[in-house]
Order: structure tokens, then C-alpha cells, then sequence
């Protein structure tokens, strides 16, 4: 079990009479970048979600690093971070005021330091003073992003990590959030619509339909087994 | 045109009984104000005995204190939901923050916002008015902190519906402290409420704090049995209000609501 970051057996959920995630079950390794996908509707987010305790599993068990999501909950949530486009950070405060903030919530240590480290390497200085809710779509998702490294996760959760950057942009954060992984040997788990951008990235794919697994494996051996060339033909046929 | 205003009116219409809240709302507050002021003037045609200095001074003690218990609970309810508004809440919730802690702050961010929004309009009253709050001595402490417990109690009771039910809610935050209003007997004794409103009154701890208050002010008497039922109530209400928002935070994880919540 302390193999994996990741264990999920036979976890579901379902609200009312919809069945969103149906008895599953996998593990993924440590140390890596892995890559959940499916289409609208396949339960991609209500998983993310269950992973970090804002979601309660209907039933099955979470393990993360070793550890019972059920019952070590805030101890695994030290050393877990979130990304998404579609959750944001406080409007009316500064950006370095959001980052003391989860800073100081996340006990960082020497807070100050890391922000400036953080904040120059994803090259987001000249936003520090700016007010959140003044920022582009864009700059929202560095901002996001230096957000939730600031712990420095060993597990990295992000939700569509590319959302609203330009192509340039794109291909930084790509490449740092690449870099972030080896460098901090952390486990980074990405679902994103951007079919190009996981066979980039992961080596190690879930993938989700209606609430069950309908692949788990490498993405080589998905491509090569169906004789497709890329993940996108996968998803069209 | 035509055609356009009626789309207009029906959205309108759509918003304002698209929600038991609203619509609560909608038909409560005249019969608020109606209540209100026919209470309040009954007790002011019978209450030439205090003179106008006194009663302006009893009902400017009023004031100030009822809006401890309001601004302490818009104090917790506004910073609560701030969250929700700028769709922080699942940052939030991943953090290792415990429940609880959330409340503790909820309650000192609702103590510091209340003191540092009165200590102006105390020190107004005062020079405008040669108004006598500070006679009150120690208990005014008391009431201020018992007024404040009870804007905690309503702050939770809000906050936690709000995140169960939604935005419809939010309503509630400005309206469910003057729904009270007229039972609290604020402004006037609880005998100017007719019988039949008298034994629902009781029940709240606003009713026992201004009786207490104005018991002070005019016969400068201490009611021990009052402020007896003033602690016991509160400890009960605030009790089951903070237990009240746990189970909604509990409830919104089961119903995954923490993650879709936003303006």
C-alpha cells in the first residue's frame, strides 16, 4: 500500500438515484504524472473532488500515501494542493494577501521566501500587488497555480492546468509543472480536455465513462494496442 | 416592446417567488413594519411617566444594542459569505483547516467587525445626545456579549442554510433578525405584546435582554432570574446553531455542494 500514492478500492458515489462513480478501483504509483480523462459527465471532477475530502465517498475507501482519507484526513491534506480554473481565490484581496493567506493555512514555513521563490520562477511578480478579481483568465491560473505549490504537495491535483493561457504560456507552465514533479519527486495527477497536453505529459492514464473505468494503463500501450496514432483519434472513435 | 417587458417581468416574477425565502420576504416585511410601529406606539402613549430625556434614552439604549446583535451577525454571515461569493470555498475545504477552526474565526471576525463598527456611533450618541449608555456599568458588558451570542446563533443558523440550500437563503441573512424584531420587545415591554404573542416572545433571549436593560435604566434593578434565562437560552441556541452548521458542512461534502458553490 505505502507504494502507492494513490489506492482506491471500490469507491462510488451517488446522489439520489444517479450513480456518478461506480464501484472502482485502482492504484497509482508514486512519483510521476498521471492522467485521469473522459468525457462530460464521466465522473473526472466528483473523483478529484472525493481525493481531497470535499466530496464523501457513498462507499469504498481512499488511501493516500498509506494513509486512510476516512480517518488521517488532515494529515493527508498537508501534503496535498489543488488547481482548478474553476475555483478562485479570494476577489477583493491583493495577490500576495491570497497567497499569505494559504500560506499561513497551510503552516508554511519561512512563507515569505517561498512566495517570492514561487512567484518568480512562474513569473508572476508584477501581479503580486494587483487585486485577484482584476486579473485575466490567464493570469488567474498562474496565480492559482503558484497557490498550490506553496505547501510544495507531494501529491498535485490539477484540474485543466492550461485553461485560458496562450500557447507560449501554456508550454512554461507544462514544462514547470514537468520539472516541479522531478525535482520534488511528488505525484501529479491532471485531467484536462487537452488531449495533446496529456500524451505530453502522463505516462499513466485513467480513463472514466459514465461513472466506471474504461482504461487504466499506459497511454503507449493504449495507442499501440488499438493501432491508433494519438490518444485524440481514441477519443473521436 | 411589448413582447420584451413581459420577458422582463416574468424573469422578475420567476426571481421572486422562485424561492420560499424571497417569497417570505416579499410578504413579511409590511407586516413587520406595521407590527413594529403599532407596538411601539402603544408603549409610547402610556409611557409619559419616564419623561421625554428618559425614554429618548432608553430607546437610544435600544438602538445601540440591538444593533450589536445585528452587526454581529452580519459580521459572521458577510464573512462566511465572502467565501461562497468569490467561489473559494473547495480551496478552502482542501486546506488542512478543521471545522471548527472555521467557526472560532467566523466568531472573533463577528466580534471584531461589531466592535469596531459601534465604538463610533456609541461615542455619537453620547455627544449628540448626552446619551447614558455607560450607566449600564459591568452589565453593559453582559448584555453586549449575550446580544452578540445571539447574532452568533442566527449568523450559524443562516450560514448553514445558505450552504445547504443555496443563495436563495441569503435573504435570510438580513431578514431572519427583523422577523424577530417585533417579539424581541426591543423598544418596548413585553406587555405591550397581546397575550397570545407574549408566550412565543418568551422563548426568545432577546425579549429577557432589553427587559433587563430597561429594568436597569428605570428602576435601576438587577433581575437575577432574568439573567439566569438570558444565559441558559443562549447556551442552548448558540449550542445548537454551531452543531446546526457542522452537520450542513457534513451534509454539503455527502451532496458534493462545497465544490458548486459561487455567485
Amino acid at each position: 500500500m505505502s507504494r502507492s500514492s494513490i489506492e482506491i478500492n471500490k469507491l462510488s458515489k451517488n446522489y439520489g438515484d444517479s450513480d456518478v462513480i461506480k464501484d472502482i478501483t485502482f492504484k497509482l504509483p508514486q512519483k510521476g504524472i498521471y492522467g485521469i480523462l473522459g468525457k462530460n459527465g464521466a465522473g473526472k471532477t466528483t473523483l478529484l473532488a472525493m481525493l481531497m475530502g470535499l466530496v464523501t465517498p457513498s462507499s469504498g475507501d481512499i488511501y493516500i500515501f498509506g494513509k486512510s482519507l476516512k480517518y488521517q484526513k488532515y494529515e493527508i491534506l498537508k501534503d496535498i494542493n489543488f488547481q482548478s480554473p474553476y475555483v478562485e481565490l479570494p476577489k477583493k484581496m491583493t495577490v500576495l494577501q491570497n497567497l499569505h493567506f494559504y500560506a499561513r493555512l497551510y503552516d508554511v514555513k519561512n512563507y515569505q521566501f517561498v512566495i517570492n521563490k514561487i512567484s518568480q520562477e512562474l513569473k508572476i511578480e508584477e501581479l503580486l500587488m494587483k487585486n485577484y478579481g482584476s486579473l485575466s483568465s490567464g493570469q488567474k491560473t498562474r496565480v492559482n497555480l503558484c497557490k498550490s505549490l506553496l505547501n510544495k504537495p507531494r501529491l498535485l491535483l490539477l484540474d485543466e492546468p492550461t485553461a485560458s493561457l496562450d500557447i507560449s504560456t501554456s508550454e512554461f507552465v507544462r514544462n514547470y509543472i514537468i520539472n516541479f514533479q522531478k525535482k520534488n519527486n511528488s505525484t501529479v495527477v491532471i485531467t484536462s480536455h487537452d488531449l495533446v497536453e496529456i500524451e505530453l505529459m502522463c505516462s499513466y492514464l485513467v480513463i472514466l465513462e459514465k461513472g466506471s473505468i474504461f482504461y487504466k494503463g499506459s497511454i503507449k500501450t493504449l495507442i499501440k494496442k488499438n493501432n491508433y496514432k494519438s490518444l485524440k483519434e481514441f477519443f473521436l472513435k | 416592446m411589448i413582447n420584451r417587458i413581459v420577458a422582463l417581468l416574468i424573469r422578475y416574477k420567476n426571481i421572486a417567488f422562485g424561492s420560499f425565502p424571497r417569497l417570505i420576504s416579499i410578504f413579511y416585511w409590511p407586516t413587520v413594519q406595521i407590527l413594529f410601529w403599532g407596538f411601539f406606539t402603544n408603549f409610547f402613549m402610556t409611557s409619559e411617566k419616564f419623561g421625554v430625556w428618559s425614554s429618548l434614552n432608553i430607546i437610544l439604549s435600544a438602538v445601540v444594542l440591538w444593533d450589536v446583535l445585528f452587526r454581529g451577525q452580519l459580521g459572521l454571515t458577510m464573512s462566511f459569505f465572502e467565501e461562497l461569493w468569490s467561489r473559494n470555498l473547495p480551496n478552502l475545504f482542501i486546506t488542512p483547516l478543521k471545522d471548527f477552526e472555521i467557526v472560532l474565526s467566523l466568531i472573533l471576525a463577528s466580534l471584531f467587525r461589531t466592535l469596531i463598527g459601534m465604538t463610533p456611533a456609541v461615542f455619537f450618541a453620547n455627544y449628540f445626545f448626552d446619551f447614558h449608555l455607560f450607566e449600564l456599568g459591568v452589565y453593559l458588558i453582559f448584555l453586549f456579549i449575550n446580544l452578540i451570542i445571539v447574532g452568533w446563533a442566527v449568523g450559524f443558523l443562516v450560514s448553514g442554510l445558505v450552504l445547504r440550500y443555496g443563495h436563495a437563503f441569503e435573504e435570510l441573512a438580513w431578514a431572519l433578525i427583523f422577523i424577530i424584531l417585533p417579539f424581541s420587545c426591543v423598544y418596548y415591554p413585553l406587555d405591550s405584546l397581546p397575550q397570545i404573542l407574549q408566550g412565543f416572545a418568551k422563548i426568545l433571549p432577546t425579549v429577557h435582554i432589553f427587559e433587563s436593560m430597561r429594568s436597569l435604566l428605570i428602576e435601576n434593578v438587577i433581575n437575577v432570574n432574568e439573567i439566569l434565562k438570558i444565559v441558559i437560552m443562549n447556551t442552548f441556541y448558540v449550542t445548537i446553531s454551531v452543531l446546526f452548521f457542522l452537520r450542513m458542512i457534513k451534509v454539503a461534502r455527502n451532496k458534493g455542494l462545497l465544490f458548486n458553490q459561487g455567485e
